[in-house]
């Protein structure tokens, strides 16, 4: 066994320097032509690689950063950056013109921690000024069909608030008290999306701040 | 040798930079699972077609519905419209729920309109080229202003998205219904001749 591995050993560096050779040799025949098919394959590979990866799944740029939150307002617009504009046609997707609402997203809490599955967030606090809101989250992929679908978020019409008109809502994998909204997953990161429709805000995300969107507590995780 | 290998590599990173800038800019125009060509078998239907209807009572949501994250609360109908046959005439009544309509095409929304903007509880918009605009000032009647919001779209082919906003779950089969209570219409040439 020793003898037949020690052998291949001494044959493969031979075997790689005879390829080496081959290829250094048809390299040096062939010479320009062989290089320009070089360049080329690697320009269309590079290129169409990096495209794929930057247009697949959310917007690259173009977001606005409240607190946890990000703000998407040319997401619908003329103006989007061409990013942004493969985005939506990859995925189909219809986004709020500026007129319409506004999105806003977080996948981390206020600690800039991910938001997970497995853990209670307190969302409380202020929503910018909207006609009305909703607030839903989604986990990655597709629903859990054996989980029970109980709900995926709420509007500003059947909130229950406080006295001062402010509002938690608690997202929890076990029920709770309040605005209870149930993760979508067992395990696994979460996002948070805000939409405001009907809102002055979307013409001016810059007047927006920490004090006048939601805040993402955590309270806990199951162990 | 080594130096003409070098040079090469870095070609084909120059080469990597034009081929990932024309495929980004090429992608909403190639792609086909976009909303613009989604939208296209609304043509013929003289009402939105439903895209993401609410689920009530025991109706889930359907699954035909292509928005990747929907909104739960806010039903969704889009009318394609193609100006080579006509400007399109979208006519909205407000009821209790807020209602949205906003113009996309293949660059983006162009134009967004609330129930706010409705006169006398209705919303006309017409969506026409610059000729078409043109054509219907000249046509305008002094003493019987048109009560029309008049875009003019930047290309041809486009939809209307009808958003319908249910604030609680018991709203959610009148927001399908007023998604389907929408009116998009081709006003067709031969009607502006007679007008003539």
């Amino acid at each position: 066994m020793k003898v037949a591995l020690s052998g291949q050993a001494a044959r493969l560096p031979a075997s790689a320097g005879a390829i080496g050779g081959l290829v250094a040799r048809f390299v040096r025949k062939s010479g320009m032509p062989l290089l320009v098919l070089y360049a080329l394959a690697l320009g269309a590979v590079l290129g169409l690689a990096s495209a794929d990866w930057a247009t697949r799944g959310g917007y690259p740029f173009g977001g606005f950063r409240i607190g946890p939150w990000t703000a998407w307002p040319r997401a619908g617009a003329t103006g989007a950056d061409p990013y942004t504009r493969a985005v939506n046609a990859r995925r189909g997707e219809i986004p709020l013109a500026v007129g319409e609402g506004l999105l806003l997203t977080a996948a981390e809490d206020d600690e800039g921690r991910t938001l997970d599955a497995s853990c209670t967030y307190a969302i409380g606090g202020a929503v910018p000024p909207a006609r009305a809101w909703t607030m839903t989250v989604a986990g990655r992929g597709a629903r859990d069909p054996d989980r029970p679908h109980i709900r995926d978020g709420f509007t500003s019409t059947e909130i229950l608030r406080r006295q001062d008109g402010r509002f938690v809502i608690t997202l929890s994998p076990e029920a709770e008290p309040g605005n209870w909204l149930p993760s979508p997953r067992a395990t696994g990161p979460m996002r948070l999306a805000l939409r405001l429709y009907d809102t002055p805000a979307a013409a001016g995300v810059g007047s927006l701040d920490r004090s006048v969107v939601p805040s993402i507590t955590r309270k806990g995780c199951a162990p | 040798m080594r130096l003409r290998l070098a040079y090469a590599t870095l070609a084909g990173f120059v080469l990597a930079g034009i081929v990932h800038i024309a495929a980004v800019l090429a992608i909403p125009r190639l792609a086909e699972t976009d909303a613009v060509t989604r939208a296209r078998t609304s043509e013929n239907l003289d009402h939105p077609q439903v895209i993401y209807a609410l689920s009530t009572g025991e109706t889930a949501a359907p699954q035909e519905a292509w928005l990747p994250i929907p909104d739960p609360a806010v039903a969704v109908g889009v009318c394609a419209f193609d100006l080579t046959d006509g400007p399109m005439r979208v006519s909205a009544r407000t009821g209790p729920l807020a209602l949205s309509l906003a113009a996309h095409g293949r660059q983006g929304a162009f134009y967004a309109v609330t129930d706010q903007a409705a006169v006398r509880g209705a919303l006309d918009l017409v969506i026409l080229t610059r000729a078409q605009y043109d054509q219907a000032l000249a046509d305008d009647d002094e003493n019987e202003p048109s009560r029309d919001v008049r875009i003019v779209a930047p290309e041809g082919r486009g939809f209307v998205v009808v958003r319908v906003i249910a604030g609680l779950p018991s709203q959610r089969e009148a927001a399908n219904a007023a998604v389907q209570a929408v009116n998009c219409t081709t006003d067709a040439a031969a009607d502006d001749s007679a007008k003539r």
